[in-house]
């Protein structure tokens, strides 16, 4: 339960002429992880891809390529296609499909390239729209100049002070102006021209008056953009039609693809391949089985003893039962654990929504969170999504058990509380707190349910102690894995010695406080400096350094009930403003309200997100600083054996 | 007759003011180191986004101030 499945080195050994019906096998079974094979002057060589691989990578950069032009995603898949089927018109249908998309997008580019041509006319046209001249009688004169260009202030009277033979059109809106004069008074004209800003504008390469060519550019600028629209719409019927194939055609080759390349992964000589690996030890009869039958028993497969570096780069893959495998992905999230380690996976299982739930504690937002945790599982089938709404979910149930302890609902108490100074009405009529003992700290009492709110003091120390308790954990299964990795006297000395430094001021203090005979204090300080003196021993400087972090790690556990008032205050904040500042419950129904509702509304849905987050957080860091500090190494290499797992095809 | 107005400090007043100072100061204080730790690990993340984890525990790790500080404003109270 607390281990990572343990596995074997495994050799494959066999002639070239069954090399690809070996890896095929392998490929298959998807149980082996090939550890790459570097020259190292041995006299075997890296292997050389099988022949097919030209062909295959060739058509999956076609595929890929077209792939990504139509956009094709990688869903879920409603059918899979039988490879045979697939494989059997996979030629011809990627010609047909490569075809009818060339012509498409040749098309496209055709009419988009019209268009641009359109784009820059139209924009040439737009200053001379408001002058009605015939564009042809631009040009074409022997004794005339023509000025066409913008100006900043109409130029007329400047203009008719040089000469009164001239033809001036002007629109002032857009500062066009268009100017017929002589040649002879060219230069002058010119001149003028140039103090008010002139810039010259081309003239544009089309005939008739500007403004009847403008609705002409405009219409067939349309008439082009609906035929690219309706290109794009057959390109996208493409899309639907041929999603199915690209996805399967895809899938295969890449496949074919991984195979032809594993060569390159592998030791060769001239006549025999040697395949290095890992196996799951129980399934390595399974992998013998498989090579034998592909093989008729031609390659040989062998156990490798495990040697001490191999330890340092075995692949680590999980075992855990299927209720705990969500929490592995809180494991990656930190490291995988080393192969002689152990995988605190399932204790996170436990540890981790036991304390979101003593965080949160509140059936309300329980029932929330829980509703929307199943909602978006069904939703949305991703495999990255499943895991952490399983996570979410663990962590609902263990708020709504601590939201049934401690009687409240989105931030109102359940049951009824009369103290001495005040009478706390609950929000089920009749529902009373019952007093069970009196707190041995802080003067207060225990009651059901627990009202978080007035047995302050008593749940500072409770959740300390209960830190407390986590960390020994830790520090047990620290001992665990220093016998595993360097023996028992290194643990004794490196975690075995918090223990009895623990011991010894448990003795000390008690002795102290006269629960014991006052030599129990001095006995108490001997056991803790025997502690001391193993820890020094241990861990060397960075034992003693560490001491004090016993109190301030079990402080930290205090954040459980510090963070879950501060999630209650927020809560029973919104309801105070909502429910008794804006509107009161018994007065008249009015536009009041409404405006407690969205009060009421957005406070706790804004303390929803914060359920998440807050509680989250800190219980997540509790596990990885406070408890994984105590024991966890990590740094596994992740087991992914040589295969593929089909999405979109069978065989 | 003079008569002189004693005015007294109701001491809820001054424990109001005490666990106050207690939450918003660890607050800053927490706020002062998260920042440099948080960019460090925003900045570490964006080479190699396996960094994740242990750049959340970096980062959180100064939120002890914090609650210290919101344990030591619920004891005053």
């Amino acid at each position: 339960m607390l281990d990572v499945k343990q596995m074997s080195r495994a050799v494959i050994v066999g002639h070239k002429s069954i090399f690809e019906e070996t890896v095929d096998a392998l490929h298959k079974a998807n149980l082996f992880q090939i550890e790459d094979f570097n020259e190292d002057g041995s006299g075997l060589h890296i292997g050389r891809p099988f022949e097919k691989i030209d062909e295959v990578s060739k058509k999956l950069i076609k595929i890929r390529s077209i792939a990504s032009l139509l956009g094709v995603k990688d869903v879920e898949s409603k059918r899979k296609d039988a490879e045979s089927s697939v494989l059997s018109n996979l030629d011809a249908t990627l010609d047909k499909l490569d075809a009818e998309l060339d012509v498409k997008t040749e098309q496209k580019s055709k009419l988009e390239a019209e268009l641009k041509e359109l784009d820059s006319l139209k924009k040439e046209l737009l200053p001379f729209a408001n002058i009605s001249l015939d564009l042809d009688l631009y040009r074409g004169y022997e004794h005339l100049a023509v000025f066409a260009g913008n100006v900043k202030e109409d130029v007329g009277d400047a203009v008719s002070k040089i000469t009164s033979a001239y033809e001036m059109f002007y629109d002032a809106k857009e500062g066009t102006v268009v100017l017929f004069v002589s040649k002879d008074k060219a230069t002058e004209v010119a001149d003028v021209l140039a103090g008010s800003g002139y810039r010259e504008l081309r003239i544009p390469a089309a005939s008739g008056v500007p403004s009847e060519s403008l609705k002409g550019v405009i219409s067939k600028e349309s008439g082009l953009q609906e035929q690219i629209e309706s290109i794009d719409a057959e390109i996208e019927s493409l899309k639907d039609k041929y999603a199915d194939f690209i996805l399967a055609s895809n899938e295969i080759l890449s496949m074919e693809a991984q195979k032809s390349e594993a060569p390159l992964r592998v030791a060769t000589s001239d006549s025999t391949f040697m395949i290095d690996g890992w196996v799951p030890a129980e399934d390595f009869s399974e992998l013998e089985r498989i090579v034998k039958e592909a093989t008729n028993g031609r390659a040989f497969v062998s156990k490798q003893e495990m040697t001490k570096a191999d330890e340092k780069i075995v692949p680590i893959e999980y075992n855990n039962s299927k209720i705990a495998s969500p929490f592995q992905e809180i494991m990656d999230l930190y490291a995988r654990p080393v192969y002689k380690e152990l995988d605190p996976t399932f204790l996170i299982f436990i540890s981790f929504p036991l304390f979101y739930g003593m965080i949160l504690g509140d059936i309300g937002y329980a029932l929330i969170l829980l509703a929307m945790a199943l909602g978006i599982k069904k939703m949305i089938s991703s495999e990255a999504i499943k895991p952490l709404m399983n996570i979410l979910i663990y962590c609902q149930i263990s708020t709504l058990i601590f939201g049934v302890l401690y009687g409240e609902f989105l931030g109102f108490s359940l049951a009824s509380l009369h103290t001495e100074h005040e009478t706390i009405s609950g929000l089920i009529p009749g529902f009373e707190t019952i007093n069970l003992f009196a707190s041995p700290v802080g003067d207060e009492m225990i009651t059901f349910p627990i009202h978080r709110t007035h047995l302050v003091m008593t749940m500072i120390i409770a959740t300390a102690l209960i830190g407390f308790i986590h960390i020994n954990i830790g520090y047990l299964l620290g001992f665990i894995n220093e016998n595993k990795k360097h023996g028992m006297s290194a643990a004794i000395f490196e975690k075995g010695s918090w223990f009895v430094i623990e011991i010894g001021l448990l003795i000390a203090v008690l002795g102290y406080v006269a629960v014991l005979p006052s030599i129990a204090t001095i006995a108490g300080v001997v056991v803790f400096l025997i502690g001391f003196v193993m820890l020094l021993k241990g861990e060397g400087i960075k034992g003693p350094i560490e001491l004090p972090s016993l109190l301030s790690n079990s402080l930290s556990y205090t954040r459980i009930i510090a963070v879950g008032l501060s999630s209650i205050y927020i809560a029973s904040t919104v309801n105070l403003i909502a429910f008794e500042m804006i509107w009161e419950p018994g007065t008249p129904v009015g536009v009041a309200t409404i405006g407690a509702i969205i009060v009421f509304l957005f406070g706790h849905s804004l303390n929803t997100v914060l359920s998440i987050i807050a509680p989250g957080l800190h219980s997540l860091r509790l596990q990885y600083v406070e408890f994984f500090g105590k024991f966890y190494e990590g740094g596994g290499r992740k087991y992914d054996p040589f295969g593929y797992i089909r999405k979109y095809t069978e065989e | 007759m003079v008569t002189e107005a004693v005015t007294t400090m109701d001491p809820a007043g001054l424990k109001a003011i005490g666990a106050g100072l207690a939450v918003g100061l660890t607050g800053i204080a927490s706020a002062l180191a998260e920042k440099d730790i948080g960019s460090a690990a925003i900045g570490a993340m964006a080479e190699n986004e396996s960094l994740f984890g242990k750049g959340l525990i970096l980062t959180v790790i100064p939120e002890t101030i914090v609650i210290f500080g919101l344990v030591v404003a619920l004891l005053i109270r």
